[in-house]
């Protein structure tokens, strides 16, 4: 009992870190109608900031702001420069899909090129862990899980509450429509990328804290479980998104300890694999994400 | 000739044929798959595991026969066409664009991590190795005269896939794929089981990617999960299919000239730029990154500016439309 909430604990901060990637993924989608592939190198870049600045200053704090701005920046980039102007030349979300899948290519590369592939061990002292209720949690834990609970809230907030939040739900919704009733869609679209990267820079920042260690390619191997916790909610829909991340955040923690019949313990090192699994059922029984009822169509 | 030139010739056909299979799926179906390079990696570990032998103490694999070459290159095509029509019949069935290309990723994935971590499958990290020089024997060839055996091996074996392909092209089932990618609904419209000639598209492409990946287990006599990367050697590919001019097969020659052999031999000259030369002393993975960085480039730039490609594939022109035949008197 104790060992499954052990395990439960670490779940909850692999689900959050996990739901803040996924609701600025499922941000960026819903405002442009394309997958980002190269979403993951937005927490790689939140991932460097922090650990510059964090060498530098010695403040914690300081790199949480600079792993969001870096993230922030490097999403309005991806926007203003590839995304946006392949959205007004016409292309099809397929082509997009291969022009962010090159464009995350050339983002590692980049950072090889001035980072070493070889990986960088960072973290920051957890702290001794402390009975929470029923959990055993550190408090760099709790910090996590409070901080995504936190921004969660604020964007809530922004999204129905302000006139931004608004015009990116109608940007999201119909976006000829929405440029109809003059709401600038390529503005907005960029605003919500800028909103989206500052999420995924410090969900870059936080994960590389949980992990211990980062390398260039650190954001795309996260990307991908990012996106079967983006689909399995309902790619565009963020409370979806954030339902499908405690989902799957929880299954990748408890899978592992599990003895299951026949092939007793998976090792995590298959995680990747099982994330995919889910994934793979979700597309092909409930394509439009788990919480909808809308129907399959073969030209989806 | 030198042996650089020989790596070159014989790498490029190798990846030429990579290329060919890619352009079934992608070039003329119109699929964007993601799956592709685990075909290849299918038929290069089937390849060695039926022709090593026994698996030694701690290295352990399946199978670990020892039949003559070709016999087990024809075996590896056969599994690898296998795992295709199992990741085909279950992506191509319902899904489409990015969700079609989600699951190939998965399937990729999947495919990675088994044999890298599934020891009992293809030794796990350590991958498989012994296959030299294969078929060498029966000549009675020495080493290097063997490098030359393999490069013409390749090269024949480029051109008959190219000739193969070349017949398909023009063919009824090459025009079928073709409408599948311009308009499926339209396909359907015509009486086309879409499904069952998309499966057997892929499976094909799937067969070719197989087959180069038995030349390549004979060209490097060994694999293993660091000689490839789920992403990283398929966007080459794609450069590749893309630079050249997709659905176009002189396209693809083109784009494998460029991008495989241009793009490749060029980088690997880097270090010897005055100025650049220290830099791979700091990074030795300069090399590498720098080729990443162009593929990727070359990748969103022609995508943005020259979907076509540099030879673009010929449009069929419509000798008697519709518009036409209907005002022709009876």
């Amino acid at each position: 009992m104790n060992e499954a909430l052990l395990t439960l604990g670490f779940a909850m901060v692999t689900a959050s870190i996990l739901a803040l990637s996924a609701v600025a993924f499922t941000l960026e989608y819903a405002v442009t109608n394309v997958a980002n592939v190269s979403h993951g190198e937005i927490l790689t870049a939140g991932a460097y900031a922090a650990f510059l600045v964090h060498q530098r200053t010695g403040s914690a704090i300081a790199a949480a702001i600079a792993a969001s701005l870096a993230g922030g920046l490097v999403a309005l980039a991806m926007h203003s420069a590839v995304i946006g102007p392949f959205i007004r030349f016409g292309a099809s979300p397929t082509i997009v899909f291969i022009a962010t899948l090159g464009m995350s290519f050339v983002i590692q590369n980049v950072l090889v090129l001035f980072f070493g592939a070889a990986n960088v061990a960072y973290s920051i002292d957890p702290g001794a862990s402390r009975q929470v209720g029923p959990f055993r949690l550190t408090p760099l834990d709790g910090e996590i899980i409070g901080s995504a609970v936190a921004i969660t809230f604020v964007l809530y907030l922004i999204i129905s509450r302000t006139r931004f939040g608004k015009a990116l739900r109608a940007v999201s919704q119909n976006r000829e429509l929405a440029r109809v009733t003059g709401i600038n869609a390529t503005r907005v679209a960029g605003a919500t990328f800028f909103l989206a990267g500052l999420i995924a820079g410090y969900a870059g920042f936080v994960l590389a804290e949980s992990v211990g260690s980062f390398n260039p390619y650190f954001g795309f191997g996260f990307f991908l479980i990012t996106l079967t916790a983006a689909v399995a909610g309902g790619l565009g829909r963020a409370v979806g998104t954030m339902t499908g991340a405690v989902i799957v955040g929880i299954i990748l923690e408890v899978v592992p300890a599990l003895k299951l019949p026949f092939v007793g313990y998976i090792s995590a090192s298959y995680n990747l694999a099982i994330a995919f699994a889910i994934l793979a059922l979700v597309i092909l029984v409930r394509p439009r994400g788990l919480f909808t009822n809308a129907r399959r169509t073969v030209f989806e | 000739m030198s042996a650089y030139l020989i790596s070159i010739i014989t790498e490029g056909a190798i990846f030429g044929i990579m290329a060919l299979g890619l352009n079934v799926i992608w070039g003329w179906s119109g699929d964007f798959d993601l799956a592709y390079y685990s075909y290849v990696a299918v038929g290069a570990y089937m390849t060695l595991v039926l022709t090593i032998g026994p698996a030694t103490a701690p290295a352990q694999y399946i199978l670990g026969l020892q039949l003559p070459y070709p016999l087990a290159v024809f075996i590896a095509v056969i599994t690898s066409m296998a795992v295709a029509l199992v990741i085909g019949s279950i992506a191509l069935r319902h899904l489409r664009g990015i969700y079609f290309s989600i699951v190939t990723l998965g399937a990729v994935y999947v495919v990675y991590v088994l044999a890298g971590q599934y020891v009992p499958l293809f030794d796990g990290y350590n991958g498989l190795s012994g296959l030299f020089d294969p078929m060498g024997d029966w000549f009675g060839l020495d080493y290097l005269s063997y490098q030359y055996f393999l490069m013409g091996l390749s090269l024949a074996m480029f051109a008959l896939v190219f000739l193969l392909m070349w017949r398909i092209s023009g063919s009824r089932f090459g025009m079928a794929l073709r409408t599948l990618r311009e308009d499926e609904r339209a396909a359907a419209a015509f009486g086309r089981d879409i499904y069952r000639l998309k499966l057997k598209g892929y499976v094909l492409g799937a067969a070719l990617a197989g087959f180069a990946g038995a030349l390549f287990a004979a060209y490097l006599s060994a694999f293993n999960p660091s000689a490839w990367s789920p992403v990283g050697e398929v966007i080459a590919l794609y450069a590749a299919v893309l630079v050249g001019g997709r659905g176009n097969i002189w396209g693809v020659v083109v784009g494998v000239l460029v991008m495989g052999v241009g793009v490749q031999e060029s980088t690997r000259w880097l270090p010897h730029v005055p100025g650049l030369g220290e830099l791979d002393n700091v990074n030795p993975q300069i090399l590498l990154s720098m080729r990443g960085l162009i593929v990727g480039l070359v990748l969103v730039l022609f995508l943005r500016f020259r979907p076509q490609g540099l030879l673009p594939e010929r449009r069929y022109v419509d000798s008697q439309p519709a518009a036409l035949i209907v005002q022709t008197p009876a």
